[in-house]
Formats: C-alpha cells, structure tokens, sequence
C-alpha cells in the first residue's frame, strides 16, 4: 500500500510531505509544551483576588487588658457592656440599626414586615413569636437570652475566648457573699477568669459567627447545608477561602462591615445591589466572588467565562454540601408528640442524629448532598404568618426570585428543607406555636395551647382548628466552596438525562437539550459533506487527475 | 429463703442510691467545680499533666458511672495522685456532686473549660 503511494508521488511532492509531517510533529510539540506553561499562568479571577487580599496579618493597636474600665468587678454582663461602651461610644447606637439586633428585614413593607422578629415563618422552629420565645432568643447577640429588653452582647461577637459569662456571674455571686474563706478565695477566681474573658477581644472569627449561624434551626447542620460545626477549622477541600491550610478566611473577610452591619441577604434584601469588583469599585462591599474575582475569573478564552452571566460561580464551584457533617432534610413537626411508656422518647438514626423526638417530631439527615438549581437574582420570597396559603398545595416559605429574563439572576445552588408544619385549616394561614418555656409544646405536648399563646404573642388570630401543610426552605449555597479539581464538569448539566439542571426549562441548552429536526438536519449535512469529499477522492483516484499538472 | 435474699439486696440497693443521692444532694456542685479545676491547675503547674484543663468532662460518664467512681475511690484514672490524696471528704463529695450535675444523661452535661 505505502509503496504504492511513494510510486505514485513525484520528488517534489514527496519533499512536501516531509516538510508538512515535520510541521505537524512541531506543532504538536508546542501544544503538548503549551499546558505546562499555563499550568504557571494563573486564571485572571485568581491573580484578582490573590491581589485582593494579599495582607493577611491583622493588628491591634489596643492591648484591652490593660485599660481600667475592664480591669473592674463585673457582675452581669450589662457591666461588661458599659465598660466597652466606655470608649467604643457609638457602637450600640449602630449595632441596634441593624438586621443582626432588629432580626427585621427593614427594605420590607410596614405593613408585611419580614424577619425573625415579625411575622416570617420556617419549617424549622416556626417562629421567634415575636421574640418571646426563649429558646430562640439565646441566639440574639443581647445579654442573658433576653432579647431586645437586654444591653447588646459585644462578645458574643467579639469576645476570643469561649466563656459561659451567665454561670461564672452566678458563681461569682454565690461564693462572694459566703462567709466561708475558701469561698472568699473561689470568689477571686471567678472574677479573675470574667476578667480575663472580658478582655479577650478582637475582630469577629467563624467560631463568633458560628456560635449562631452553625446551630441555625436547633443544632448543629440543622438549617443550611454549607454552615456546620465542621466549618469552625475547616481543611481547604471542604473550603478553599476558609481553610486553615489555606487562606484561612474568617467570616469578615467576605462578609465586610460598614457600622456594625455586615454585608449579606437577609430575606428578600439582596447581599449587594451590584456585582462590581474591587478594581471597578474598592469601598464595595466584598460579599460577592466577583468583587474579588472579576464576573471573567477564567483563562482568556476559556468557555467557562461566556456561563457567568447566566451561571452563578457556586454552581460549579459548590458540587455538593454537608461534606463532613450531616445537614437536615426533613422536619415533620406532624408527627410530634408521641410518647412510650407515658414519656417523651428519640430514636437516633444515620450520622448519630435523631430520626424521632416526641418535642419536634420525624426528621431525616443527609450527607453530600448535591444541591437543587433554580434561578437567582439574590431575593428570597414566601408567605408570612399574615398571608393566605393553599394548603393542598406545598407551601414554599421561603423561595428564589428571579427567572432567566433578569439580567442579575443567575443558575444558583440551593439546599432545599421540607417539612409539614401547622396552619389554620378555617383562616388557611401559617400558625406560630409557642415552642420553649413552661407553656410551650416542648413542655406540655398540646398544640391547641402552644398554637393559642404563639398567635397571642403576635397579636394574630387563631379559629381553634389546625391542620399540618407540606412546606419547602431553601437556603443559597455559598460557603464550603470546593478546590478547582472537584469543580462540576460539562457533562455534569451538558447531558441527557441526568443534567444536574433538569429542572430548568424555556430554554436551550447545548446536550441537555434537543430539536429533532436541527439535528437529523445536522448529522444529514455531516454525513453529505464526508459523501462529497469520499467521492471527490474516489473520482481523482480513479482518473488519476490530478488538476491537469503533470 | 430466696425471697428473703431478694428483699435483703433491694433494700441494701435502695439504702445505697439513698445515701448516694443524699451526700450529692448536700454537696455544694459549684464548689466542686473549683475545687476540680484547682486539682488540675497545680498538677499543671507540677508538670504532671500537659494542660490546666481538666481531661475528663463531666459529659464523658453517666451520673451512674460516676456514682461508682466515687463509690470505689477509684480516682487513679484523673491521673495527678498527688493533688487529689490531698482533698478532703469534703471536697471529694463537692467534685462528685459537680460531675454528677453536667454527667452525660444529665439535664445539662457540660464539658470542662
């Protein structure tokens, strides 16, 4: 066969050859050289933010333990309060303007004002009724659990040493009024270690932020899927920005401050008006990947750049969540109630966490899990305890706006919690049961009395008759961003059909998607074009024409 | 015969759980607390143990288990013999009454600090 074609090729053309297959040896060589340069190139959105937070050694210029006001004899944590306020004049009057004090969303209309102190509701624990319910004002960043009535908490947020300041006043207390020397000499060390509490403070860490935000819903990994315990000294596989063998991100660095409110969505308030970078505006808050990746993060002519104005980077840089501890899937407060032997029981299941307990009910655990998709313009909606509901639907409490028509909605991941929950079967509207404290349902098991006293606290109605409804909460993922290795492929959503965007339809996309008649078009063009080249060959072959040359 | 013999253990078991309950009862659990702790911080300070801390939390028995610690004096597990041949009856039924207050199946188990 070859010798056939070298008898058939003249000097000339044979020189040709040698030269073209020379050309392509080389060109495959510099394309195989090719990777290993990039792979010293960094991607455009890493140099950004390698750039953006270069300076990763914070100071102090304040040594607290040596100012006097913290060097006295505390005795409740109002104390504590005062001494900071001392010098940090402004900080309260800042800190009870914001969504962490007011827990009200307050871009909400007056009328449907939405928050933990209003009248929002979850399928976790409900409501806060209209923050009277204790249990869920432990939580609120004032002293001793007892909400606004309280002074602000500086420490919960600032203090750097985890202290139970409630039990050492108590202590405090009871030795120093003793008689007893040795009590006196207890006394001495009691206030020695709320002194010593007192004064560790400094910028908020995870642990600060997570003393709340890791325990959301009740527990640990309760609510949100990509804030747990596990995030406290995350390793950089389960968080690139937060890892301690990596950047080792505390909550701030993202989540920017600006007198005392921190950058980020609360109910329908987006996290920020605008994707702008630092480089387009560096007072911008950093709270979104573009401010310190840029919206074209990847290599120059990347494909992965022409999907960020429709896909949000958590997309695929947040394959699953709940990668080291379990996440909630499902509450079904119906179920609540039940008793063996005439007490309250649990049943614990995978994970070691509870599948039954006669105060909450049936729930179910689960463990990477992938996330659902829909789009996002950064607002979250649903239904407050005001607005009506169709119980024979599923009720989503809370819910993403946005559609592929909006220019600031992308793709976005989300972990979705269901549940059923009480509603008023005559009014048709979401009911507040009183949950914790001497008369909630955790303690006497009737929902008739809880549900009466919650609606009380809201000043809401309540017709005495009650049903449970199906309901759904999703919450953004956007923490435990994965290394670029375990980012999704294009065939995790470019296939059929098991496209991790099944759900989203009206529009096109390439292998998820298909026209029958495009493509029988398509594969009727290509199988024509090989036809004509394979003809065209075979008739120059066989004439052994070769364009009248000899 | 044999129901004499059963009757003899419940009521030695329930005199037993009474006592028990009796001296945790008039045990001052917060003061054991410091005196716990107190252990630790000189036995630190001796070298013996790598932290000021004490290693075992209330929250790693159950009130039972540490029942029988304190029943049995068998204190060799909280290491540092030293400090705790030093504590009085007194103090013993302090730190037992603390532990026994934050024991895993307690209302409130807590972890030392």
């Amino acid at each position: 066969m070859f010798r056939f074609i070298f008898e058939r090729l003249s000097g000339k053309r044979c020189l040709c050859l040698t030269a073209c297959l020379a050309a392509s040896g080389l060109l495959l060589l510099s394309t195989a050289a090719a990777p290993a340069a990039a792979a010293e190139e960094k991607a455009p959105g890493r140099q950004l933010a390698d750039q953006a937070t270069k300076q990763r050694h914070f100071w102090n210029t304040v040594d607290h333990s040596k100012l006097k006001a913290l060097q006295q004899v505390f005795t409740s944590g109002d104390q504590i309060t005062r001494a900071c306020l001392s010098c940090h004049t402004k900080a309260d009057q800042q800190l009870k303007k914001t969504f962490h004090w007011t827990w009200t969303d307050p871009n909400s209309p007056p009328n449907d004002r939405k928050g933990k102190a209003q009248y929002s509701v979850n399928n976790f624990c409900l409501s806060s009724n209209a923050m009277h319910d204790h249990h869920c004002s432990e939580c609120h960043i004032g002293w001793a659990g007892k909400g606004k009535a309280a002074a602000i908490d500086c420490l919960r947020c600032h203090g750097q040493k985890k202290f139970n300041f409630e039990e050492a006043f108590g202590d405090y207390e009871a030795f120093s009024t003793s008689s007893d020397p040795d009590d006196k000499e207890m006394a001495k060390e009691a206030q020695a270690e709320i002194q010593e509490a007192a004064q560790a403070v400094g910028r908020p860490t995870r642990r600060n932020c997570g003393s709340c935000h890791f325990s959301g819903g009740g527990g640990d990994g309760v609510k949100h899927g990509d804030l747990d315990s596990s995030m406290t000294t995350p390793h950089k596989s389960l968080d690139v920005h937060m890892g301690i063998d990596g950047q080792n991100f505390q909550c701030v660095r993202c989540h920017t401050t600006i007198n005392h409110n921190v950058a980020g969505r609360f109910y329908a308030t987006p996290a920020a008006k605008n994707r702008k970078s630092l480089i387009e505006n560096d007072l911008s808050p950093k709270i979104m990947c573009e401010s310190c990746h840029s919206a074209k993060p990847h290599k120059a002519g990347s494909k992965m750049n022409d999907h960020t104005d429709k896909v949000a980077c958590q997309t695929c840089h947040i394959p699953t969540v709940a990668r080291v501890l379990p996440v909630q899937m499902w509450w079904d407060w119906s179920q609540a109630g039940k008793m063996k032997n005439g007490k309250p029981y649990e049943v614990k299941g995978p994970y070691d966490r509870p599948t039954y307990v006669s105060t909450k009910g049936d729930t179910r655990w689960a463990k990477n899990v992938r996330p659902e998709y829909y789009w996002y313009s950064g607002s979250l909606s649903g239904p407050t305890l005001k607005d009506s509901i169709d119980p024979t639907k599923i009720i989503r409490l809370a819910w993403p706006v946005g559609n592929r028509g909006n220019h600031n909605a992308r793709i976005f991941p989300f972990h979705v919690h269901r549940g059923k929950q009480p509603y008023d079967i005559e009014r048709s509207k979401l009911l507040a049961p009183l949950l914790s404290g001497e008369h909630g349902y955790w303690t006497t098991f009737n929902w008739q009395d809880a549900i009466a006293r919650g609606q009380k606290y809201l000043d809401l109605p309540f017709s005495g008759k009650y049903g449970f409804v199906k309901t759904e909460y999703v919450f953004p993922s956007t923490h435990m961003v994965a290394p670029k290795d375990q980012a999704l492929a294009c065939s995790e959503c470019h296939t059929r059909p098991h496209s991790r965007l099944a759900n989203l339809t009206g529009f096109y996309m390439p292998g998820r998607d298909r026209i029958k008649a495009v493509d029988t078009g398509g594969w009727l063009l290509v199988l024509g074009c090989l036809a004509a080249v394979l003809l065209h060959g075979f008739g120059r072959f066989i004439f052994k024409k070769n364009g009248g040359k000899k | 015969m044999k129901k004499l013999i059963i009757t003899a253990i419940a009521v030695l078991f329930a005199f037993s759980s009474a006592s028990v309950c009796l001296a945790s009862a008039k045990a001052n659990a917060r003061k054991g607390k410091y005196t716990y702790r107190k252990v630790y911080k000189s036995c630190h300070k001796r070298g013996e143990v790598e932290s000021a801390t004490p290693f075992l939390s209330p929250d790693t028995k159950t009130m039972a288990q540490w029942d029988r610690v304190f029943e049995e004096k068998d204190f060799d597990q909280f290491k540092c013999k030293e400090e705790w041949s030093k504590l009085s009856d007194k103090d013993l039924e302090n730190i037992h009454a603390y532990l026994r207050a934050h024991a895993a199946d307690s209302p409130s188990p807590a972890k030392c600090k």
